[in-house]
């Protein structure tokens, strides 16, 4: 059978050994293109869908930039105020169905806007808009804890209520008798 | 082509048929079975294969360098992150926002505060900001006349520029943004918590609700539509600031520029982006 061959018997064994390897190399690039994603690597070892997966994902709380668009003289009444870096959201909820609402509303006048219901006590709560004169508010950051850098306004509560004299000092709006929570003079 | 199948075929009944009575070196009419005529069908399979292994290999090369055509685009927007420990007071806002916008189950935090306690006799101890604030939370007040300094730390992703966990991810799930921030591909991440122990500084965590590993992203949705992260949206003291790096006239770029900052676990080389203010020695 050899005197029908073209080559020689090294040189048969090398084309063995290149066809194998060759064939080796070509079912591995062909499973390698069915496994790996086609936007693998255009900006790095990962794919390129992922960036935007995570930029996609739903914004739920609205920036105060947002709230003063519409509320400008609240925005006013903070501007010398130190509660103008309180987010908004920390007193009032966070607001996202609220702005939508409200931008259709500007688009299409008459488009109902819910109005703000009450806080159910919780920071982190799902009511998308309250209004609240509720001292749980200004205590979550003004009750003196150990810790706290001296320079901020902090109360002991017990004390504070006392020496101002205040008159029912379980009521939940006492903070309120002297001080606006957007303006609160301090 | 069929030569070499033909090859193919003779040597392997030459070696399976009478390599055993067939004497090597007499000249015998099979072309293949001559010096290494004893080669079994077996061995000449596992030599096979061997080669094609050998090429299959050859295609596991990368295509292209990692990171190829990230070059121009990495440069141009850079984000980062001081947090100023000497305004925390500990409020817990911060927290709230983070669990509320990025859907954190209960038990978990992708950000988190730490109070430090330096008492008079020499202890020093550590706790956890509660969520709620400390007012009402239940947590014991303690003496201040015991006490010699305390002050608060926030945690968050470093967002390093040599991240420990983007190196282990077995399937390139973890993987850094062309502006710096480190994020997990949802769909390919497997679980396996290996980015979690990586982490030098316990920001990962794998989320039970998806079974994905999750962290602190800096809010990526949020800032790639230029609104600043929820903690720093909810921090009524400015405690935590976020810009943009490559901006020499962002606040975070003036504030670098004119404080003295570090970073945690600087000894690591881990380049964190995630810069602090009044950070004490004992901080880690």
């Amino acid at each position: 059978m050899s005197g029908g061959l073209m080559f020689s018997r090294h040189t048969r064994h090398l084309w063995i050994a290149f066809f194998l390897i060759a064939s080796g190399a070509a079912g591995g690039a062909f499973v390698r293109s069915q496994l790996v994603p086609s936007d693998f690597g255009e900006l790095g070892p990962y794919r390129t869908v992922a960036i935007a997966k995570n930029a996609a994902l739903p914004m739920v709380h609205q920036s105060d930039q947002t709230c003063i668009k519409c509320h400008t003289d609240v925005h006013e009444a903070r501007a010398e105020s130190p509660h103008q870096a309180v987010a908004c959201r920390h007193c009032h909820g966070h607001g996202a169905q609220h702005v939508a609402e409200a931008t259709r509303a500007a688009e299409n006048p008459g488009s109902p806007i819910t109005p703000a219901q009450e806080w159910d006590g919780s920071f982190g709560t799902s009511v998308d808009l309250f209004v609240t004169k509720d001292r749980a508010t200004c205590l979550a950051c003004h009750t003196s804890v150990v810790g706290m850098p001296e320079s901020f306004r902090s109360i002991n509560v017990a004390a504070h209520l006392e020496e101002q004299g205040a008159e029912n000092v379980n009521a939940k709006d006492v903070c309120f008798e002297c001080h606006d929570g957007h303006s609160p003079g301090l | 082509m069929s030569g070499l199948l033909n090859i193919l075929n003779n040597g392997g009944s030459c070696g399976s048929g009478d390599s055993s009575s067939h004497a090597c070196g007499s000249g015998g009419s099979c072309g293949s079975c001559h010096d290494d005529s004893s080669a079994s069908r077996r061995e000449f399979l596992a030599q096979a294969s061997t080669m094609m292994l050998g090429g299959f290999s050859l295609s596991l090369l990368p295509m292209k360098p990692d990171g190829a055509g990230a070059g121009g685009s990495t440069e141009e927007v850079m984000y980062g992150f001081l947090v100023d420990t000497e305004r925390c007071i500990g409020a817990g806002k911060c927290l709230t926002a983070c669990r509320t916008e990025n859907n954190v189950p209960e038990g978990y935090a992708r950000t988190w505060v730490e109070r430090f306690v330096h008492y008079k006799d020499g202890r020093v101890e550590v706790d956890l900001v509660p969520e709620t604030g400390y007012e009402g939370s239940g947590v014991p007040e303690i003496d201040p006349e015991t006490v010699d300094r305390a002050y608060f730390v926030p945690k968050l992703c470093n967002q390093c520029t040599d991240a420990p966990c983007n190196q282990v991810c077995p399937v390139h799930a973890s993987f850094k943004s062309p502006e710096g921030v480190e994020l997990v591909d949802p769909d390919t991440c497997i679980g396996c918590a290996y980015c979690v122990q990586a982490c030098p500084y316990g920001v990962r965590f794998i989320n039970p609700d998806t079974g994905n590993a999750d962290k602190c992203t800096w809010c990526y949705h949020r800032i790639v539509k230029n609104e600043q992260p929820a903690c720093v949206e909810a921090c009524p003291v400015n405690a935590r600031v976020f810009g943009r790096l490559d901006d020499p006239n962002s606040e975070i770029r003036q504030r670098l520029a004119k404080v003295p900052t570090s970073v945690l676990k600087e000894y690591l080389g881990t380049h964190p982006r995630l810069h602090y203010i009044g950070l004490p020695q004992e901080v880690t």
